[in-house]
């Protein structure tokens, strides 16, 4: 752990990333996710083209300069001192503009009926809740479980088979990274 | 497993045959990818799809399913002409190395190529890659066993790696990854026809031994049997039960199959489903005790005659799970079982008293061993506790004399004392190895994590290789030579395994009158543990020192040959590596080999081969996660990987139905995916399935409020006809079929 300030991070290691969907379920079981809620998702790329396929997990990351909160016309994002990107469900008015903008896909709208995705938006949470008062059974209702308040790392990687995908301070993430990158001799 | 997951980081290379572990293994496959990064592992994959695990390798060789023998002997053949084997390793502790190497001889890497489909290059690529940054080490699954020579499958990847020496070391060895939880727990104790726990057999002198340690008389044990016979008999195979009912070949038994009982099998894995949804429908009674419905209950359309019991889940027991590497973990109970449902145990001591052999049943947990010998020690018995006192005390064969309920407790509860890549323990759990991977001979022992170990003592987990097989074969003795002495060992060289008869000869002692009263006649039907603790005091391993034989006298074929598939795309080849002779009687019934393999050209009419595979969301025959709405979200629908180009030859477009038809005559209907993981000669699609027989949905079969949310046809119903010859596996995994638009 590094003695800077944290900034918390995810990152999926592509070389690691066997497609397990472990993260995905994990997170849907532990928040309790209607099905067509993405969190978290897990793609593959070039599916059985040799050589090329590659599979990754993919869910909000919690950008610095995160463009959801800035074209937001409700102001319903905040970003916590550790980088955390949250947002007030109570709030939004469901627009959707934050999903034009992430470059990631991330915000996920509640699927109801044959027509239409229409309520608050829903996205990964880093497994750190909402604005209510930490742990209240509202907080839980709305956002899911706050495993960071508690002290614990956020569901997907906990659960990962594979140690993939990484979270935690930048530095920390960044350092056992840049330890493969340097065992392998690529992949960087 | 003859290593456990973490010594992956010793190996300079893995190759990773007929086993998927990135889908099926996946904490296992963890291991292989963190050797990669941590250590420079070369990883190869030969398989005949490209899966997620060949996505992940250094080398990938696409291999025709079948034809694994073949791609060995290759890979011998480049060995020996180049002169790359452990000739030290070959002449001081195998037997019959020249017999593999005469076959090897013929397996040119160009034959090898026209045989396996792998281009010449990559075969020599891969052999000297592998070969020559040794230890390097092998993995496989169910891609090796599930074909009618699975059983010279199984023996072709070991002589490879005695081959290259790469045996009873750290970062050699084989990997044999079991997919599901407790399959090495369940073979151990012997939940086959075949034999007793413990790999005894179902010799008389085992059913003694059997019965005195469960506290029954002989007679009382014969008496169940119809005819003294059957006891000795194997009984029928998962894979073949249902010829018991419908008796459509020639059977041996004393009557047809009249009821059967399924508890914690998913039958709807197997092959035939045609067949056993038959014999299910012709049955008198038929019994499913499980947590979930098994899918036996759907396909059967019978009315009556038909209970579903339900089965705690492991979250509502307690007891031992073994794990792939061997080794032992406790397993806590977190709830009290829930509704009405009832433990394992519980129902298999309600089933025994109904049929009034309750006391008899339970004696074994009552007994202990005084004086050498098995008395009743208690009036009463605690579970699971009793039961694995039990097992410790007889199953001395694979060495589980020290798996206390004490000690397994104590590592589970002490996680944290342990080294999660060595096994090491730490602090007060010094000198063992989690789990006391077996063998781990007594309650001093600390298992041992990795088999044949000549370079650590005996009481430390090392040995030579087990005696099993005589003291000569055609004149040559079979135990290990001079030089190979296991470290700390009182004995140089190779020595017998041990015998009331022979230890005192064979360590140097005298035995004392009262030590040759208490001692049984082998090591391993030594209740009083005193053959044990005299080998302890010389360093030596009870089961002997002895030379592994690449050859088996016993089998069809000693030395294994590459036989085609039972229906093969290649019927130019058919003829010149013929199957075996059919099987008047294996596990009770007649078994089509030569008659099936040559009776037509199958390519003709079915010139696609049939692979199957598992998704990483479902295991078994599926039943059990596809009632999660998470789990089946993944793979909503059956569905089967098909070429473009193939497909698009029948006119099936991507997401379109399609039919596939096996040479059996049956048919399934399933949804084609466009994908580029199977070439155009061949589909690939999982066998996690079931709830669709042959094109009907049979939605209406299930109980009430428990169908799952995916159902979908079963690729068993279309997997072809085909056994081993010795074990009675099916050809899962080497087939035929043709495809069709629907």
């Amino acid at each position: 752990m590094s003695n800077e300030m944290s900034r918390m991070k995810f990152f999926c290691d592509d070389h690691r990333c066997i497609e397990c969907f472990a993260c995905s379920v994990a997170c849907a079981e532990a928040h309790e996710l209607p099905t067509g809620i993405s969190r978290r998702k897990v793609i593959t790329l070039f599916d059985g083209i040799e050589g090329k396929e590659v599979s990754t997990s993919i869910a909000c990351m919690h950008c610095t300069d995160a463009p959801c909160e800035q074209v937001c016309p409700v102001d319903c994002f905040y970003i916590r001192e550790d980088g955390i990107v949250l947002h007030d469900k109570e709030k939004c008015i469901g627009c959707g503009y934050c999903l034009y903008a992430c470059p990631f896909g991330a915000p996920q709208f509640p699927r109801d009926g044959a027509f239409g995705a229409k309520g608050a938006m829903d996205k990964c949470t880093m497994c750190a809740g909402g604005p209510l008062e930490t742990n209240s059974e509202k907080e839980r209702h709305l956002y899911g479980q706050n495993r960071i308040a508690e002290g614990k790392v956020p569901m997907c990687a906990a659960v990962c088979s594979t140690n993939a995908l990484l979270v935690g301070d930048a530095e920390s993430v960044s350092t056992i990274y840049r330890k493969r990158v340097a065992g392998r001799g690529k992949g960087a | 497993m003859t290593q456990q997951f973490g010594d992956a980081v010793n190996a300079k290379v893995i190759m990773m045959i007929g086993a998927n572990s990135a889908v099926a293994n996946p904490i296992g496959f963890k291991h292989f990818l963190q050797a990669k990064d941590r250590a420079g592992t070369k990883l190869i994959v030969v398989d005949p799809i490209y899966t997620r695990s060949a996505a992940k390798a250094d080398l990938y060789l696409r291999i025709r399913s079948g034809t694994d023998i073949a791609f060995v002997y290759g890979m011998l053949h480049i060995i020996f002409k180049n002169g790359w084997e452990d000739k030290e390793f070959i002449d001081t502790r195998s037997y019959a190395m020249d017999q593999i190497r005469a076959e090897a001889a013929k397996w040119t890497p160009e034959l090898t190529s026209d045989v396996t489909g792998i281009p010449v290059d990559q075969i020599i690529q891969a052999t000297t890659l592998f070969a020559k940054n040794t230890p390097s080490a092998i993995a496989w699954s169910l891609g090796i066993t599930q074909h009618s020579v699975g059983s010279s499958n199984t023996r072709i990847l070991p002589v490879l790696q005695i081959a290259l020496g790469n045996m009873g070391k750290k970062g050699g060895g084989l990997y044999i990854i079991r997919g599901h939880d407790n399959v090495q727990g369940a073979t151990d104790m012997g939940n086959l026809a075949d034999s007793l726990s413990g790999y005894y057999g179902l010799e008389d002198g085992a059913w003694k031994y059997f019965a005195q340690s469960w506290g029954v008389d002989y007679e009382w044990l014969k008496g169940r049997f119809f005819e003294k016979k059957w006891m000795n008999e194997k009984g029928y195979s998962l894979s073949q039960w249902w010829q018991g009912v419908l008796q459509e070949v020639k059977t041996y038994s004393s009557a047809p199959v009249r009821a059967v009982w399924i508890q914690g099998t998913g039958i709807t894995s197997m092959s035939q489903q045609a067949k056993i949804k038959e014999a299910l429908d012709k049955l008198d009674l038929v019994v499913i005790a499980e947590p979930f419905v098994n899918e036996a209950a759907v396909l059967t359309s019978r009315k009556d005659g038909i209970y579903i019991l339900p089965v705690a889940t492991q979250f509502e027991c307690e007891g031992t799970v073994t794990a792939t590497n061997r080794s032992s973990q406790w397993r806590s109970k977190v709830v009290e079982p829930l509704y009405e449902s009832k433990t394992d145990e519980e129902v298999m001591f309600l089933f025994a008293k109904k049929f009034g052999f309750y006391d008899q049943f339970v004696q074994g947990m009552k007994m202990g061993v005084k004086d050498g010998k098995v008395v009743q020690v208690k009036n009463d018995f605690k579970w699971p506790d009793d039961a694995v006192r039990e097992i410790a005390r007889t199953i001395k064969s694979i060495g589980l004399s020290g798996w206390t309920p004490e000690r397994l407790r104590a590592h589970q509860e002490n996680w944290h004392m342990f080294d999660p890549v060595t096994l090491e323990g730490k602090g007060p759990m010094k000198g063992q190895y989690y789990g006391l991977p077996w063998p781990c001979w007594d309650d001093k022992h600390p298992g041992s994590p990795i088999l044949y170990r000549r370079d650590v003592p005996v009481a430390e987990g090392g040995m030579g290789f087990r005696n099993r097989f005589g003291l000569e074969h055609n004149g040559v003795s079979q135990l290990a030579d001079k030089s190979v002495t296991v470290k700390g060992s009182k004995i140089e060289g190779g020595y017998p395994q041990l015998t009331k008869e022979n230890i005192e000869k064979v360590l140097g002692i005298t035995l004392t009158e009262e030590e040759k009263a208490q001692m049984g006649g082998s090591w391993a039907m030594d209740f009083s543990g005193l053959i044990q603790q005299k080998a302890r005091e010389a360093g030596v391993c009870v089961y002997g020192n002895a030379r592994a034989r690449t050859i088996v006298w016993e089998f069809p074929d000693p030395v294994p040959l590459h036989r085609e598939p039972i229906h093969s795309p290649r019927w130019d080849l058919v003829a010149k590596y013929p199957t075996y002779e059919d099987q008047p009687k294996n596990f009770r019934v007649e078994t089509k080999f030569k008659s099936e393999q040559q009776k037509q050209d199958w390519s003709k009419d079915f010139p696609t081969m049939l692979v199957s595979m598992r998704v990483v969301n479902l295991s078994g025959a599926g039943m059990l996660e596809r009632t999660s709405k998470y789990l089946s979200a993944i793979t909503p629908e059956m569905f089967c990987n098909i070429h473009p180009d193939l497909a698009l030859k029948h006119g099936i477009r991507d997401r379109d139905m399609m039919w596939i038809h096996a040479p059996q005559g049956t048919k399934i209907k399933v949804k084609a995916y466009h994908n580029h993981s199977v070439t155009p000669d061949r589909i690939c699609m999982p066998y996690n399935f079931a709830g669709i027989f042959q094109g009907i949905d049979l939605s209406a079969n299930y109980p009430e409020g428990t169908k799952p949310y995916a159902i979908g046809e079963s690729s068993n119903t279309i997997t072809n006809y085909g056994f081993d010859v010795i074990t009675q596996i099916s050809e899962f995994n080497a087939g035929l079929c043709r495809v069709e638009k629907a």
